[in-house]
């Protein structure tokens, strides 16, 4: 994309993040666009590109860094209703619906950034008042400054709770804070020793919750004031000294600048010198979080082949995304959140204080194909009904499964077509395309952004110039086949088993070309996709749904 | 085809993957090449078997402490003899019909960890399962303790990382593992699933990822490969469910006086679930955790003919399954790297009922098999004098027997999972060899492959057959 060197190694780190600037060889083009708003928002809609590609590139990034400017009043609103759900499934909904629209994404993006990098989980805590208010501190700072945000964090009641905090008192310190606030909060492993750790441990004693678990209290009795050795500098250090001496330290902004950039630019270990820069700068700024976000995303390597595409989608960028994409009205969210705890992610619910182990370990086959499943539930359109959405289902509990679906082999043909505003072919027929290569056009710009490649693009084409099996003729040239226009008698689960369709004789060619189901092209009259018809827009739709199991579209 | 590559060549051969019509996609075959090598080769590939005596196994009938005249006393019509147990020592010997597991142990591959437990032990089989399955006396966990486990764990192969084999709900044990556990239940669970038009849709997304092209170490094509395995592990699935004419025939089981030949098919068996594992293990599906259930230990009546069938199952059924792993192949023995462990929700009274049974008690034993267990006796037999409201005595918490499968064997931090630190028991012995000094000389009649030390497990007790 831009004109840097191949090998990152070569990168100048001095060059690397200067602002990137639009050029002749360089535009500011849908790809771009796309790019930016898969980093810095979950993912653009066309609407949004062709807005963006009017704006220019400095209006767009301010919009995005300081969000929509009824942002705020939209948070107020959030906050009024967020606090008072009792349900963690709830709340997650919540969560997803103040991604979608709050108004501020990037703010969202980096409040789930920070949810896993203090990765505190219901399953302990065991209130969603506390995980409410912990999401609400960390949506507070999570375009701060940090070391407030350290502070507020290493005080917030759910951490209190989740990390045994009232187990810390004078006499017997429970290093359980004090180490976590170093390896994983502020420093990483590495550069503290045990020694560090508990003697920190003994500054914390007494950063206690208070008996009902609502709030921090500081309790003076239990905390021990004797002096404590921490990296080598002496003093009678409590709570507040550990988390300004962790900020202190030259490891805090190489450890966080190294997480933001996996998060916002590359999973793509870089070597140490390339990061320098934005390290010294951060420090200078005393860890101005927004700033540094900014150089970032405005950066000439973050507009080059170094970042583009070299991350894996969480999967709520993934689900997130998808449904903005392609749906045109809205769904209920509640339907997100069980697939999404297929595909990994229970929002307030990481597996441990180390957060979600990102990046490819996202992927394993059960959760690739559920994301595989999520797809075709949106392309498909198969969501709940506004009456029959589960309430209140019980946290963390994998729902009973229904063996209903091992039998009964589904009935022949597409799905009814969902209603018109969860329709993903309602959305592709939004500008009205007058033929197939502009459906697919229109089609790679919803779900990436831009045009696909011309190859991509040819074999959805072709995909979407066959007959569906509503109006394809037999599959088998056997005489007395259905007639076109009726359903194939065979049904689909015999049907897909190779030994039951002796497979015709191809030629063998070099390029690997898909069965289709209509085995005589040379002597049938060529088939004409009707696109208005259902079972084109059928077409449309499983389309969609094989776009988004593209190893690219798995990416951000 | 007990390798992965055989596997999966195999498999594209026939085409059994995504594709359905007669042309192999070329990138099926190359990625299939390409499937073994990209692997972490320090990643941990051990594997666990959870087989949960469901009901509440009489451990004192299981680890019978024949040489105690208070276990004759208090057990006077279900107690065995000197003569009928399998000795395990001077004091304790194992069921008579747990044959096979004798044979383990006398190969050094079986851990009997006696008197496990738990501290105000729950009677009630829901609550004293919920403990046992969330590794928490307190229930304070909201996720089993697997389901726990799988988040940090490595899995090779972009494998499945946990998998139910049983109809029922989805064990407490493993639920709450978000993105990493599948249910036999649940075939949505394994299944792509596509609405209608399905071979042309599968058709386009093969297409779609025939596109090889770019850089080797590109995110993207590293994602097609695990798109792939996706697709490979699916099909391996269905393919050892519906694996009829599979080598390795299993054994007939004796049950109720006759012989009862085994549906290799069947999953309502223990020895069926087993051998199905068995065969997704020789497939190479990357899973590392699977679960299994055997009801029916809930004893409180005529407890000796059920109670016998029940443990001759497992016992069978354990060794049928170690039998069919010993399989050489590169990498060294496919036994080497599975443990089964086998436990219960609680032990049963001291004193056995009126009704020839006996009644819900606590402190149990658990089994851990496999060729890197350390096999023998881990701790003492609890007293038979000294019992709370007629039970007996734990002294070993059942977190230990966990923390130490976690961190020894599976390579999992246990105090991550359990939520604190517990001393582990001498269980597993990584740089054990393979069971050839301990193991008899193979009996005639069986071929074993070249360089196998491996015995086949003993003929079920009388009447033998041919097999």
């Amino acid at each position: 994309m831009a004109a840097l060197p191949n090998d990152l190694s070569k990168v100048d780190p001095a060059d690397a993040w200067k602002p990137w600037a639009p050029a002749a060889t360089e535009p500011w083009d849908r790809k771009r666009i796309a790019h930016l708003f898969r980093r810095a928002a979950f993912g653009a809609t066309p609407t949004e590109i062709d807005a963006a590609l009017k704006d220019g590139f400095p209006k767009t990034l301010d919009r995005l860094l300081k969000g929509e400017p009824d942002a705020a009043d939209r948070l107020e609103l959030l906050t009024e209703t967020g606090q008072f759900y009792t349900e963690p499934a709830n709340l997650r909904v919540w969560w997803l619906y103040a991604m979608l629209e709050g108004g501020y994404p990037l703010r969202e993006k980096l409040t789930l950034f920070w949810h896993n990098h203090f990765a505190t989980s219901y399953a302990k805590v065991r209130s969603t008042k506390l995980m409410y208010e912990q999401n609400s501190l960390i949506r507070k700072h999570a375009l701060g400054h940090f070391r407030p945000f350290l502070l507020d964090m290493s005080r917030d009641t759910a951490m209190l709770v989740w990390l045994d905090s009232n187990r810390n008192v004078k006499g017997a310190p429970n290093e359980n804070y004090a180490r976590e606030v170093m390896e994983l909060f502020s420093l990483g492993v590495g550069n503290y020793t045990e020694k560090d750790v508990q003697e920190a441990a003994r500054a914390f004693t007494g950063w206690h919750h208070d008996a009902e678990v609502s709030k921090f209290e500081n309790n003076v009795v239990l905390h021990d004031d004797g002096e404590k050795t921490i990296f080598g500098k002496k003093g009678n250090w409590a709570g507040a000294d550990v988390v300004r001496l962790c900020c202190d330290h030259e490891a805090c902004a190489r450890f966080l600048v190294g997480k933001l950039y996996a998060f916002l630019i590359s999973e793509t270990k870089p070597p140490a010198k390339l990061l320098e820069p934005l390290e010294a700068s951060f420090r200078k700024s005393d860890y101005d979080i927004a700033a540094l976000v900014g150089t970032m995303l405005s950066s000439k390597l973050f507009f080059s082949d170094h970042a583009f595409h070299k991350r894996v989608k969480w999967p709520v960028e993934y689900a997130v995304g998808a449904v903005r994409a392609v749906v045109p009205g809205r769904v209920p969210l509640s339907d997100l959140t069980d697939p999404l705890a297929k595909m990994g992610q229970v929002l307030f619910a990481p597996p441990n204080v180390k957060g979600w182990r990102t990046g490819t370990d996202w992927l394993n086959s059960a959760t690739l194909l559920a994301r595989n499943n999520f797809a075709e539930k949106v392309a498909i359109g198969q969501w709940s009904p506004p009456s029959s959405r589960p309430r209140g289902s019980t946290f963390a509990r994998v729902q009973t499964f229904q063996t209903t679906d091992n039998a009964a082999p589904k009935p022949p043909g597409p799905p009814p077509a969902p209603p018109a505003d969860q329709d993903v072919a309602a959305a592709v027929f939004a500008t009205n395309p007058k033929d197939i290569p502009a459906v697919v056009k229109r089609m790679g710009e919803l779900l990436h952004g831009e045009p696909l490649s011309p190859k991509v693009a040819a074999k959805l084409e072709q995909f979407l110039r066959e007959r569906g099996p509503a109006a394809a003729p037999a599959t088998t040239p056997a005489p007395g086949g259905a007639a076109p226009g009726f359903p194939s008698p065979v049904p689909p689960e015999t049907a897909t088993k190779t030994e039951f369709i002796p497979p015709p004789p191809l030629p063998k060619t070099v390029e690997a070309k898909p069965l289709t189901p209509a085995p005589m092209p040379h002597k049938a009259p060529p088939f004409k996709p009707d696109l208005a018809s259902d079972d084109f827009k059928a077409r449309v739709r499983e389309a969609i749904h094989a776009m988004m199991c593209l190893p690219e579209y798995q990416l951000n | 085809m007990h390798n992965r590559r055989d596997f999966l060549t195999r498999t594209v051969g026939t085409s059994s993957l995504l594709a359905v019509g007669s042309v192999v996609p070329e990138f099926l075959a190359k990625a299939a090449d390409k499937a073994d090598k990209a692997e972490k080769k320090d990643a941990k590939d051990t594997i666990l078997v959870v087989i949960e005596l469901t009901g509440g196994n009489d451990g004192l009938n299981t680890v019978a402490p024949y040489g105690d005249d208070l276990y004759h006393k208090a057990r006077p019509t279900l107690s065995f003899t000197k003569k009928e147990v399998l000795k395990l020592d001077d004091y304790c010997g194992l069921h008579p019909r747990m044959s096979d597991m004798k044979q383990l142990y006398d190969s050094k591959r079986l851990a009997v960890i006696q008197g496990v437990g738990y501290p105000n032990p729950d009677r009630s089989h829901f609550e004293s399962m919920d403990i046992w399955q969330l590794a928490d006396p307190k229930r304070a966990q909201v996720s089993g303790w697997l389901a726990r486990t799988i988040p940090s764990m490595d899995t090779k192969e972009a494998g499945v990382p946990g998998m139910y084999f049983g109809d029922e709900r989805l064990p407490v044990a493993l639920q709450g593992a978000d993105g990493g556990v599948i249910s036999l239940a649940d075939r949505a669970s394994f299944r792509l699933q596509l609405s209608g038009n399905e071979k042309p849709r599968k058709g386009l997304i093969e297409d779609l990822n025939a596109d090889t092209k770019g850089p080797a170490a590109d995110l993207a094509a590293f994602v097609r490969k695990r798109q792939l395995q996706t697709y490979t592990s699916l099909a391996k699935i269905e393919e050892a469910l519906k694996d009829t004419n599979s080598t390795q025939s299993l054994r007939p089981e004796f049950r109720n006086g006759r012989f009862v030949e085994n549906d290799p098919n069947s999953i309502t068996t223990l020895s069926g679930k087993l051998g199905l594992i068995g065969r997704l293990i020789q497939k190479g599906l990357g899973t590392r955790i699977y679960y299994v259930q055997l009801p029916g230990f809930d004893t409180h009546s005529g407890q000796a003919k059920m109670h016998e069938d029940l443990l001759g199952n497992l016992s069978n059924s354990i060794g049928q399954f170690f039998n069919s792993l010993a399989i050489y192949t590169p990498e060294g023995q496919t036994a080497d790297r599975v443990a089964v462990m086998t436990y219960s929700e609680f032990g049963r009274r001291v004193k056995e009922n009126g009704s020839r049974g006996t009644d819900h008690g606590s402190g149990s034993c658990m089994f851990v098999a496999g060729n890197k267990v350390v096999g023998g006796l881990v701790g003492k037999h609890p007293s038979l004098s000294d019992l709370t409201d007629g039970d007996l005595k734990y002294h070993t918490d059942f977190r230990r027997v966990y923390a130490t499968l976690l961190d020894d064997w599976l390579g999992v931090d246990s105090k991550g999972v359990l939520g604190d630190k517990f001393e582990k028991l001498p269980l597993i012995d990584m740089t054990k060899k393979g069971p050839a000094a301990n193991t008899p000389q193979p009996a005639k009649g069986f071929d074993l492959p070249p360089g196998a030390t491996e015995a086949p497990a003993l003929p079920v007790p009388p009447p033998t057959v041919k097999e």
